[in-house]
């Protein structure tokens, strides 16, 4: 007689402790009479990287010898999958480790970002939708829901969660109880019930479902999917907040902004039309209009508006300048509110950015906040704030003779203390001198280089237009960083923008987009100036 | 040490008749405590740092026994622990991961198997080899046929595990040899059950000690003795040993009714091959087989009566050797020839050469033998079974619209040793590439993203060594790491008195952890002393421990600075100084700072005493400032750190996503130093969290509410 033996594979972080379920598992079997059989290949140095636990069980047949377990997943013939993270669950589809034939697939939404997706330049996160595309097709049944941030509301590890969503797809061949019971009474046990509980009831709830969806092979329990990815941002982010797509085809779906809110300068009465403009680029259009009213005043967005009102005139209207022109409003808003010291000393000393900061920190109402900037102002950012004519003479000044001794040194404000509110706020009135500064004159003369540029590619190529309009993504950050895109705009706009401004010959959109790509795929500017010596060659 | 094994220890006392429930290395030290066993020792390393690290924490249970607890500080000088065994009827066990320490332990193994034991002894190794190894893929076999040792590699389950133990012992003492067992990582690792036997108390312990052995040339190993040795081996000790083996059935034979082929397999992989076989159909859940199978516990030496016994009147064999080269198979092709057996021998001719053999891996091996030998088996389902997968994988592929990124291991949030990297990689950036000699330890995760950092790896504790020919012609002084495991494994002799032996340039960094961290956090002759520990709370310690410095002085080193890591600014400094002062001669920089892993064990139960009495706590994390930062994500290019990530952008306008830090972060202050170091941005900030504040405090809150609303 043969024995039917059950296999349950689980992927996770090194640290997670899956060791933890992978015990609880194997204490259930006992507990249920079942000869069990568990592995996994921690090494004890795998911190943080990828790890799986493997289990077999199978009945025990009076008489007969005990069955042979292995040792490996076999391909194909795993019959519960659990991952405690979204792109965990990815890897072991890729190894052909979920089979729509017999594994049952749930996995954690949540994503913790690898190294090679987060130290890219732009956006290197994997696509999530992928994902949960993968897993419709691949699982026969496939469950998502969110176990991190189950096991933070509950105040547990993801093991008591993923444990809760396996028992909940019924990966086990024994009672809800018996994995209660074997979380035992540990001084953390009360917590991991309760994370185990959420995620069991999460599971149920969504196979209790009935199924809206027709795909084949999957339950009920797919009906939730996106909305369930939808939700995954939900912990950090605000409204509008989206759902991350990314990678492959750039199209981003912003999510339609409320009418927007304005801070606390500036004024009411907001009244500008943009209702001429396409839809995606008035949403962004008005957001950038409240943007430059909360950077600087009233005449600052009507600039904005200006600017972009007169791009929208440069062609008649068409799917790609639609598209051309919303990215250039988007881009246009967030270049003229380039980051100055002004700016973030403003922001720094913003009541609601406190409020943030304690919402992060999971703080209670009756514990203190001291906060700390780490800023460390150079001779550059100074004079960027200063008149242009006082600006231009200080950095000669810095040239011949050297930065001034505070300048360029480590800085810890303690915005939380009068003293360093103080000086916050005093760095943020720079703002009302901002017109006439270096920076502002530069900012300035290089967005209506753009603009005009912009306005001749609209006219002749809404596709060069798009990618011309893509470039300003590479201006960023501050400090070496700022410099950094600054070289990398210019090495680009001079060689491949001017030219075809100049020659009124617009048909390089490709090119273009291949040096901004070339641009955001390393900080040593090795590939662009690769891409740039192979154009001229 | 990282793990407690309190509930571990108890199982080690458990009596006949009792059922063992744990994992496969703590089962192996089950059974050489029911095995009546001397003396222990070894190298810790993933997957056999448990055997030992559950005897150090089990002292007083192994002085009750009389057992002899040795932690040494290297493969080498655990070998040549066995040499109480050469003259003494004491049993030993030493254990180490395999094939590094094996190699290291070479020369030891060398002059001990030579005159052979009178006491059994019984070496453990790790075979770290396939999916989730460590270290370069190579056999341990290698060595049993060159020294003459005997190799179990035990079916992955408990019960043999275990027998297989009692009886390396009874093996050694019969054949005068010592043996090896192998056991891969998930062996290691699993978790099964068996009946316990009761501890025997060694013959000869700490207990009960004996007279000094009497002088006796014949047990050196040094000529001319050494030529009957050889001798010895091979006319004496291996019939013992085939005679033991086959006498006590250590091998075993399974049926199968296709008699007119069979199949020859590693103890280590049966159950990956009955996973295979009831696949396509020819084996049950419960293991038995179609096929006939004899499977090899002990993988040398083979027993050619058995080999022949088994492949006679068959048609034709398949081996079934993992790794590489097929020694196995060689061997049986010897035994077969000599005895003029004509049964086809197939093994690497159908099976790859390198790689784990999994069940999928052996499916599509039978099935060419199958076809080969035994067509009439006809289409086994393997054909169907291979397709089905590449098809599962080439759907999951197009769906995922290409592979998932991967996820190597890398530095704990807090760790010490990623601020060195972050100062390096500012280094660079000022200075161009450098040669880095890299190492054995947690310091290798440099070699990942972001700082992909090493030129070489040539094992524990030899970076410097490394260097010493790079040096002759490199443009900029190379630099050498390793961690102070690796200095007191190694690097101290064959790198640091090497360079001042020939008075030569060099740089070398050496992590000062404090502890073996890779594996476990073992202790070091240099780990902080207890009350440091005690005292420091939850800072770091290794500023209070000078063993290293005290040594390198003593060797004679002259230029030689102590960084705490987390000092980034100090760190690049004096980096960029060893790498370009005009002093000639061995500069080493001690880059300390304590492994988080301890140091936050010891904060974690001070801080929640100090907060359940209610005292005034402060927790530091530190933050992004979402509005301010751009998305560029050098600070991550910097770190590295698992809670400095990337989040969709609260801001619309903005597409690529803004850095972030989650509160799993510990407040080491990484990310806010490098971007000081580096002039990066000025969106870090440091949230001082304070629980249970003093009145000052709250005074002090109550003032400033009026200024800054919402703090």
């Amino acid at each position: 007689m043969d024995t039917k033996i059950r296999s349950i594979l689980i992927g996770a972080l090194g640290g997670e402790g899956g060791g933890v379920l992978m015990d609880w598992i194997v204490h259930c079997a006992r507990m249920h009479g079942l000869a069990v059989q568990a592995t996994s290949v921690p090494g004890v140095a795998q911190r943080t990287g990828s790890t799986s636990y493997y289990i077999e069980m199978a009945e025990k047949i009076a008489g007969a010898p005990d069955p042979v377990f292995a040792l490996i997943p076999m391909p194909g013939r795993v019959d519960f999958v659990g991952t405690s993270e979204l792109v965990e669950a990815a890897r072991l589809m890729e190894r052909g480790l979920v089979s729509p034939r017999r594994t049952v697939l749930v996995s954690s939404t949540s994503r913790f970002f690898t190294t090679a997706e987060k130290m890219e330049m732009g956006d290197g996160r994997f696509d999530s939708q992928r994902v949960i595309a993968a897993g419709k097709e691949l699982a026969k049944t496939f469950v998502t829901l969110d176990l991190e941030k189950i096991a933070r509301e509950t105040g547990t590890m993801v093991s008591a969660t993923l444990f809760g969503a396996l028992a909940g797809v019924g990966a086990f061949p024994w009672d809800r109880a018996t994995c209660e019971a074997a979380i035992g009474g540990g001084r953390s046990a009360g917590a991991s019930r309760a994370g185990f509980n959420a995620a069991y009831d999460g599971v149920t709830r969504q196979l209790a479902a009935p199924a809206s969806d027709s795909l084949p092979n999957s339950k009920s329990a797919v009906a939730d999917f996106d909305k369930n990815v939808g939700r995954a941002g939900e912990g950090v982010a605000q409204s509008g907040d989206t759902v991350d797509t990314r990678n492959g085809s750039r199209s981003r779906e912003i999510a339609r902004p409320p009418t927007p809110t304005l801070p606390h300068k500036g004024g009411g009465g907001l009244t500008v039309d943009f209702t001429d403009l396409p839809t995606e680029a008035r949403d962004l259009a008005t957001l950038g209009l409240a943007r430059c009213i909360d950077y600087q005043d009233r005449a600052y967005a009507d600039l904005f508006t200006q600017r972009i009102q007169s791009l929208a005139k440069s062609a008649p209207a068409s799917p790609e300048r639609d598209h051309a022109l919303a990215e250039a409003a988007r881009r246009l808003a967030l270049w003229m509110t380039y980051e100055d010291i002004a700016r973030v000393a403003d922001l720094k000393t913003r009541p609601e950015r406190f409020a943030k900061i304690r919402a992060e920190a999971e703080m209670r109402d009756d514990q203190i906040l001291n906060v700390v900037e780490y800023l460390k102002p150079g001779a550059d950012e100074l004079a960027a704030v200063l008149p242009a004519g006082l600006g231009a003479w200080f950095l000669r000044r810095v040239e011949k003779k050297g930065s001034p001794g505070m300048l360029g040194r480590p800085a810890f404000i303690a915005t939380t203390s009068l003293h360093g509110f103080a000086m916050m706020r005093l760095l943020a009135q720079f703002r009302r001198i901002r017109r006439s500064s270096l920076r502002y004159k530069h900012e300035q003369a290089a967005i209506e280089r753009w603009l005009a540029a912009m306005s001749a590619a609209l006219a002749a190529s809404p596709a060069y237009a798009a990618a011309l309009a893509e470039l300003p993504r590479l201006l960023k950050g501050y400090g070496e960083t700022q410099a950094r895109g600054l070289r990398n705009y210019n090495a680009i706009f001079e060689s491949r923008v001017a030219p075809a401004v100049a020659a009124k010959d617009f048909s390089g959109a490709a090119g273009l987009r291949k040096a901004i790509a070339a641009a955001l795929a390393d900080p040593e500017a090795v590939a662009l100036d690769a891409e740039l010596r192979a154009a001229a060659e | 040490m990282e793990r407690s094994f309190a509930t571990e220890i108890e199982s080690l006392k458990l009596g006949e008749g009792e059922i063992f429930h744990g994992e496969g290395i703590l089962a192996v030290t089950k059974a050489l405590l029911q095995s009546g066993v001397s003396y222990v020792g070894g190298y810790q390393g993933a997957p056999v740092s448990h055997l030992l690290d559950v005897m150090v924490q089990a002292k007083d249970y192994m002085s009750e026994l009389g057992v002899n607890v040795v932690a040494c500080t290297n493969e080498a000088s655990a070998a040549a622990m066995l040499g109480a065994s050469i003259m003494y009827p004491a049993r030993g066990a030493v254990t180490w991961k395999s094939i590094v320490g094996t190699n290291v332990a070479a020369d030891a193994l060398s002059n001990l198997a030579s005159p052979g034991v009178k006491g059994g002894c019984l070496i453990v190794v790790g075979e770290d080899y396939g999916d989730g190894a460590s270290v370069i893929q190579e056999r341990t076999h290698a060595y049993a046929m060159k020294s003459a040792l005997w190799l179990m590699d035990p079916r992955p389950n408990l019960p043999t595990i275990v027998r297989c133990v009692e009886k390396s012992f009874e093996l050694s003492e019969a054949s005068h040899t010592p043996v090896m067992m192998e056991l891969r990582i998930r062996a290691c690792h699993v978790q099964g059950e068996f009946v316990a036997k009761d501890n025997v108390k060694p013959a000869v312990s700490t207990l009960n000690k004996a007279a000094a052995a009497p002088h006796d040339y014949a047990t050196l190993a040094h000529p001319p003795v050494t030529f009957g040795h050889e001798v010895a081996k091979y006319a004496a000790r291996m019939p013992a040993a085939r005679r033991f083996i086959v006498g006590h059935g250590l091998n075993e034979k399974i049926d199968g009714r296709h008699g007119e082929v069979g199949i020859i397999v590693q103890g280590g992989i049966t159950n990956a091959l009955i996973r295979a076989l009831q696949e396509i159909g020819l084996a049950d859940a419960q293991g038995r087989s179609d096929l006939p199978m004899l499977v090899l516990n002990v993988v040398y030496p083979l027993c050619p009566d058995e080999i022949v016994g088994f492949c006679a009147g068959k048609k034709a064999v398949l081996v079934v050797e993992e790794s590489q080269p097929e020694y196995i198979e060689h061997e049986i092709s010897s035994i077969l020839r000599r005895a003029d057996v004509n049964t086809a021998l197939h093994g690497k001719d159908m099976l790859p050469m390198a790689g784990e053999y999994t069940s999928e891996v052996l499916v599509s091996g039978l099935a060419k033998f199958i076809d080969k030998e035994i067509p009439r088996l006809g289409n086994s389902g393997a054909k169907a079974y291979a397709e089905e997968i590449a098809e599962l994988r080439s759907k999951a592929l197009i769906a995922l619209g290409g592979p998932p990124p991967a996820r190597p291991p890398s530095f704990c949030i807090g760790c010490p040793e990623r601020p060195f990297f972050s100062a390096l990689k500012l280094v660079e950036k000022e200075e161009g590439r450098f040669h880095v000699s890299s190492d054995i330890g947690c310091h290798a995760f440099g070699t990942f993203a972001p700082f992909s950092f090493g030129n070489s790896i040539l094992g524990f504790g030899m970076s410097l060594a490394s260097s010493a020919g790079v040096q002759g012609f490199a443009d900029k002084r190379p630099i050498a790491i390793m961690g102070d495991g690796g200095f007191w494994h190694n690097g101290l002799l064959s790198g640091v008195t090497a360079r001042l032996l020939n008075k030569s340039d060099g740089l070398l960094v050496i992590m000062k952890n404090g502890y073996t961290s890779a594996t476990g956090t073992q202790d070091l002759v240099s780990t902080p002393h207890p009350e440091f520990k005690r005292t420091a709370g939850g800072d770091s310690t290794t500023d209070t421990e000078m063993t290293i410095e005290g040594t390198l002085k003593g060797l004679g080193v002259k230029w030689l600075k102590s960084v705490h890591t987390y000092k980034v600014s100090e760190m690049r400094d004096t980096l960029k100084e060893a790498m370009t002062t005009s002093f000639d001669g061995l500069k080493v920089i001690v880059a300390e700072g304590e492994c988080q892993l301890e140091r936050q064990r010891r904060m974690k139960p001070l801080r929640a005493a100090a907060l359940a009495a209610g005292e005034r706590v402060v927790r530091t994390r530190y933050g992004v400032d979402d509005e301010t930062c751009t998305g560029d994500h050098s600070c991550i290019r910097l770190s590295g750190c698992p809670t400095l990530t990337v989040k969709t952008s609260s801001d619309p306008l903005k597409s690529d996503p803004v850095a972030h830090v989650t509160n799993g972060c510990v407040g080491c202050g990484l990310c806010g130093e490098a971007a000081h170091a580096a002039t990066l941005c000025p969106s870090f900030y440091r949230a001082e969290i304070i629980s249970n504040p003093s009145g000052f405090d709250r005074f002090k809150a109550r003032l400033r509410r009026i200024f800054v609303k919402a703090a």
